[in-house]
């Protein structure tokens, strides 16, 4: 049985919850008093991470800390269409490390600012800012040059991997640390391309976007 | 009415908070929320700003607050479980929430978070319904349940105050305990230019009603920090799924009151299309007019 | 921003950013837009704000005919930009008056072009030559458009040739002045390139200019940002036909085509002559002024924001009195008719969680668009279909488009098809509203099926064809305007400010809902009946004002300072 230490508003947690709705893996939450209550740094969960992070993931015996690192288990081991996180590609797996650190990049600038902003930690908030900019410019860039050959998806043409599941919430909650996206059209689009996934859901503070066929 | 965008080196973050501009005598002698009590570190100085000033606040033993602003000490209030102090000369007293202080109340503060928008604004979503099928789907509303059926608005003067009577609302999830949706009817008041209460009745004990509360610190005209109270009736749930219900929803409103402009509430009732079912704003406004409130709105005939 | 004509053209987007179902953010000059492309490839450059509090329409929704708000739902039509749709108030019509600021928009050398004051002629560039212009990766710069212009004409050999346009041996670059310390680089090639080398070129030109982007920003001095001013969304001068001028007059119409879909029914596709058709919801109907003389009303049988050209279906009435006749026999394709603006009194409220649609004959017109409306936003929906033979059935291919949401019924007798109408109302699914359209003896029977199977009153909607509002006298009033000497009768079923417009006597108007302020008159005598939200209960006990639009009259009288 599965379960999966949370926090609603964390971006991190959400990356799990969207693959396991996506993969139709059942799970049980154990919700965690991130914000006010700073339970993630309490000693009872310090045993269970002493990273003092969310989220965490129980699998029978297996714990599991890191966001990403969560997603290569999830996918190797729960999904059957192997698309997610083909095993049988080398070059895929690469590409998609590269952009998994990418995504932890990605946490540590614009979640940093989402935090700053929003629940008052106390940071470098230019340094923040300026490191998402200098982040998605590259993603836009590389997503841009994608699209003219036909590639949908950040590491993949036809069909998302968890390199999309681990960037997609940090780079769309940007507003909520003063990043804005409009100079990134081709991040915008891809992120609509992405709300399309069959088993989507949302977090607070991302929408959903249109149908794409009638 | 410049309008800030976003540039990249940011700028300084002084530069969007500089207020030379002295608030309206209304904003300025009332009393404004500063945090809650008890999050506060005990010993150690928080730096903050209400309506653009740097304001200090220290929380000296667990039950005594001090704040004061470019050394001037200012008054302090501790109530409803937060911190409240002015910039001028405020009232005897802060207005009244008598469900607070029954025994059988569990009272908590969700969350406080930091949002980019004016406090009117923040109000505004606060009263509004039209908005639950689409912002906040599946707790508080879902298509094609859309309709805001008529309710009742009064304002009164003695204390100024509005209220909002009748609302009724399809929710297919409206509590954390609710397992099913109905029509749930709420009550809604603001008793302060930047404070809101909503009453709701309680799955618990029908006859009483829940109480969420919305208190504003107006940072400046642009940015608040939102702070909600739940005094609620009980027994089942632990404050952290309380809290979780409330922060799901308010970080539902936080992107679309971001991306509303201008920041600030037009008071012109020309410069947006109000509809019947925004009575309460309606109210809101006119009622902000009244009182020569002008601290995060665009007057009208600007 | 000082120094660059609003009444210029600017590139604002490429022609890629907008494909289908997406919302792109795009800011000219400091004015924020949301562009977007529609089904039938339209481009909308609107103001990117919702009309009713501000929220971006760049975090809406395309749904191919129309923009959804993300706060409260509002709809708004491809094209027009009118608010088609209100959720808390589904039952009411949106006031015409409620549109959306739109941009003129081109498209050329790969670019969606825009101006917020187009005055000037589109620029053209002689020097590219390529049959299919290709399009640079777009560049956006923290920087001044004066600043960029200076960069890139020290760039690649480039020289300026516009106020911002440099030119260099193969390509062009336009900078687009976003706001103050902001402007985009848009670089156009102005050869053919082979498909095989395009990729390669694109990244070569993408890692000069980003280059070159970070040289200039490293150098680039911001300049105190300037106040932009974000336009009032004051109501927009409605669309000819709406109710704003004194007298409705009559939207001119070109006869596009006129086909027959059915035996014994012919089709027509009215296209304008001139301004944009007004927008309209599911169920509405035009008045057709007839070369005869005579007005029919037809229903519209074209989704909400297909307003390319409206497409009405017209029966041939054995027993006409000029109407049916002169249309099926006398207009011709290239024809020019008079039409009025759309009205609606028969409305699909999207509230409905299960919609039966049930046509008989010629009803299918407006239960065709209805069926496009509810198919377009994912609505569950089933349309019935009684024909008396198939050789009658009109419009099929269009009913092609729902597959598995129709039935047609052939050549069933009056016995046959009440039963058949039975069966489908026995069991109202839950939330269902069912929408009816046909002869008046099927009318009858769905309602008196309905009303047995328990349906309430309200889930069940008709429209008659032969069409007569009942008038009741007894909610009548007069209206007396002391600065005008005129005195008018209000009869129930028109507003105060119907009567007026119908009288050549013009009062502003916004929401029309009673609940924005805007018509507020003085009232100088008489009981005003306040049907308002806007009034405060002092305002409203004094009498001494009313609001037009939606308030009526308790005495027999009222006298308005008008």
């Amino acid at each position: 049985m599965i379960t999966l230490y949370d926090y609603e508003l964390s971006g991190n947690c959400y990356k799990l919850r969207l693959l396991m709705s996506i993969l139709g893996v059942k799970y049980e939450t154990r919700s965690i008093d991130f914000y006010p209550g700073r339970e993630h740094k309490s000693e009872w969960f310090l045993k269970i991470n002493p990273l003092g992070q969310l989220p965490v993931l129980q699998d029978d015996d297996l714990v599991l800390r890191d966001a990403q690192a969560i997603l290569v288990y999830l996918a190797a081991r729960y999904d059957h269409s192997r698309l997610w996180y083909p095993l049988d590609n080398p070059a895929t797996l690469g590409r998609i490390a590269m952009w998994l650190a990418f995504a932890d990049s990605v946490t540590a600038t614009a979640s940093a600012a989402r935090l700053h902003d929003g629940l008052f930690y106390d940071l470098d908030i230019n340094a923040a800012r300026a490191g998402a900019h200098r982040l998605f410019r590259i993603l836009d860039e590389h997503l841009w040059f994608a699209e003219r050959e036909g590639q949908n998806f950040i590491a993949t043409r036809d069909h998302p991997t968890i390199a999309d599941v681990a960037c997609f919430p940090y780079i769309m909650l940007s507003e909520e640390g003063g990043i804005q996206r409009q100079d990134y059209p081709a991040i915008r689009r891809w992120g609509d391309r992405f709300k399309r996934t069959r088993g989507f859901i949302v977090m607070s503070g991302i929408f959903p976007t249109s149908a794409a066929k009638p | 009415m410049a309008w800030f965008t976003a540039r990249f080196p940011p700028p300084p973050a002084d530069v969007a908070m500089t207020q030379l501009y002295r608030p309206d005598p209304t904003t300025l002698n009332s009393w404004h929320i500063v945090g809650a009590r008890d999050e506060l570190p005990l010993g150690a100085k928080c730096d903050s700003r209400l309506l653009g000033q740097p304001i200090a606040i220290l929380r000296r033993t667990p039950g005594t607050v001090e704040v004061s602003s470019a050394g001037r000490s200012l008054p302090v209030l501790d109530r409803f479980g937060y911190v409240w102090t002015s910039l001028g000369i405020p009232p005897a007293d802060l207005f009244a929430i008598p469900e607070y202080f029954e025994s059988d109340r569990r009272n908590v503060n969700a969350a406080t978070f930091g949002v980019h928008v004016s406090a009117p604004r923040a109000i505004e979503n606060f009263l509004d319904m039209g908005h639950f099928p689409f912002v906040h789907t599946g707790y508080l509303g879902e298509e094609p349940f859309t309709e805001v059926k008529d309710y009742d608005v009064v304002i009164s003067e003695n204390p100024a105050e509005i209220m909002a009577t009748r609302c009724r609302f399809y929710q297919p999830r409206p509590s954390p305990t609710a397992t099913e949706g109905f029509d749930v009817e709420y009550v809604y008041r603001v008793p302060h230019p930047f404070c809101s209460v909503l009453y709701k009745s309680s799955p618990t004990d029908p006859a009483r009603m829940d109480v969420i509360a919305l208190f504003l610190q107006p940072i400046d005209e642009e940015h608040v920090n939102a702070s909600m109270l739940l005094s609620v009736l009980d027994d089942i749930n632990d404050n952290g799924q309380i809290r979780r219900f409330q922060q799901t929803i308010f970080a539902q409103d936080k992107p679309i009151l971001e991306n509303q402009y201008p920041k600030r509430l037009p008071l012109d009732p020309r410069a947006e299309t109000p509809i019947r079912a925004d009575k309460s704003s309606i109210a809101y406004r006119r009622w902000l007019r009244s009182q020569g409130i002008t601290y995060g709105t665009i007057p009208a005939n600007t | 921003m000082t120094g660059y004509a609003t009444t210029a053209w600017y590139p604002i987007a490429a022609e890629t950013d907008l494909p289908f179902r997406h919302v792109y953010h795009a800011m000219l000059l400091g004015r924020e837009m949301a562009v977007w492309r529609a089904d039938d490839n339209a481009i909308n450059v609107w103001e990117n704000r919702c009309l009713h509090r501000g929220v971006r329409l760049s975090i809406g929704l395309n749904e191919g005919t129309e923009l959804k708000c993300q706060y409260h739902g509002w709809r708004y039509a491809n094209g027009t930009a009118a608010c088609t749709y209100i959720p808390a108030h589904p039952a009411n019509a949106p006031a015409r008056t409620i549109r959306n600021r739109t941009y003129r928009t081109r498209t050329a050398y790969g670019l969606v072009w825009s101006s917020l004051d187009p005055i000037e002629d589109f620029p053209s560039f002689p020097a590219i030559v390529a049959s299919e212009p290709l399009a640079l990766r777009a560049i956006p710069l923290n920087a001044s458009a004066a600043e960029t212009l200076a960069g890139v004409c020290s760039f690649d050999g480039a020289r300026q040739i516009g106020p911002l346009a440099c030119e260099s041996p193969d390509a062009l670059f336009l900078i687009q002045p976003v706001a103050t310390n902001r402007s985009i680089i848009r670089g156009v090639l102005k050869h053919d390139v082979a498909a095989a080398d395009r990729l390669a070129t694109l990244r070569r030109y993408n890692d000069l200019l980003s280059a070159l982007r970070d040289r200039i920003e490293a150098a680039a001095i911001p300049l105190p940002e300037e106040a932009v001013e974000i336009p009032r969304l004051l109501p927009a001068e409605p669309l000819p036909g709406g109710a704003t001028t004194s007298r409705p007059a009559p939207h001119r119409v070109r006869v596009a085509r006129k086909w027959s879909p059915a035996a014994d029914i012919v089709a027509f596709s009215l296209e304008s002559i001139g301004e944009p058709l007004p927008d309209f919801d599911a169920g509405a109907h035009i008045d057709v002024h007839l070369p005869n003389g005579l007005v029919r009303q037809y229903s519209l049988t074209n989704a909400p924001g297909d307003t390319g050209a409206y497409v009405i279906g017209v029966k041939r009435e054995p027993d006409s009195t000029g109407g049916s006749s002169a249309l099926h026999e006398v207009v011709r394709e290239g024809d020019l008719l008079a039409i009025s603006a759309p009205h609606n009194n028969f409305r699909l409220a999207r509230t409905a969680k299960e919609t039966l649609l049930v046509a008989g004959g010629i009803g299918i017109t407006p239960l065709l668009a209805m069926a496009r409306s509810l198919a377009a936003s994912g609505q569950a929906f089933h349309l019935h279909y009684f024909v008396r033979s198939p050789q009658h059935a009109a419009f099929r291919d269009d009913l092609a488009g729902f597959p598995g949401k129709f039935t047609v019924y052939e050549a069933l007798d009056a016995a046959a098809t009440r039963s058949r109408l039975a069966a489908l109302l026995v069991r109202r699914p839950d939330g269902g509203h069912v929408y009816v359209c046909g002869p008046a003896p099927m009318l009858e029977a769905v309602r008196e099926l309905a009303d047995k199977a328990g349906w309430p009153e309200d889930a069940v909607h008709f429209e008659y064809f032969k069409n007569a509002r009942p008038i009741d006298d007894s909610s009548a009033f007069e209206v007396a305007l002391a600065r005008s000497a005129l005195t008018l009768r209000v009869p129930a079923g028109k507003t105060i400010v119907d009567v007026l417009r119908e009288n050549g006597v013009y009062v502003s108007t916004s929401c029309e809902q009673g609940a924005c302020g805007t018509c507020m008159t003085t009232v100088l005598d008489g009981v005003p009946d306040h049907q308002d939200v806007f009034l405060s209960n002092a305002e409203k006990a004094s009498g001494a004002c009313m609001m037009p639009c939606v308030s009526r009259a308790k005495s027999a009288r009222l006298v308005l300072d008008l």
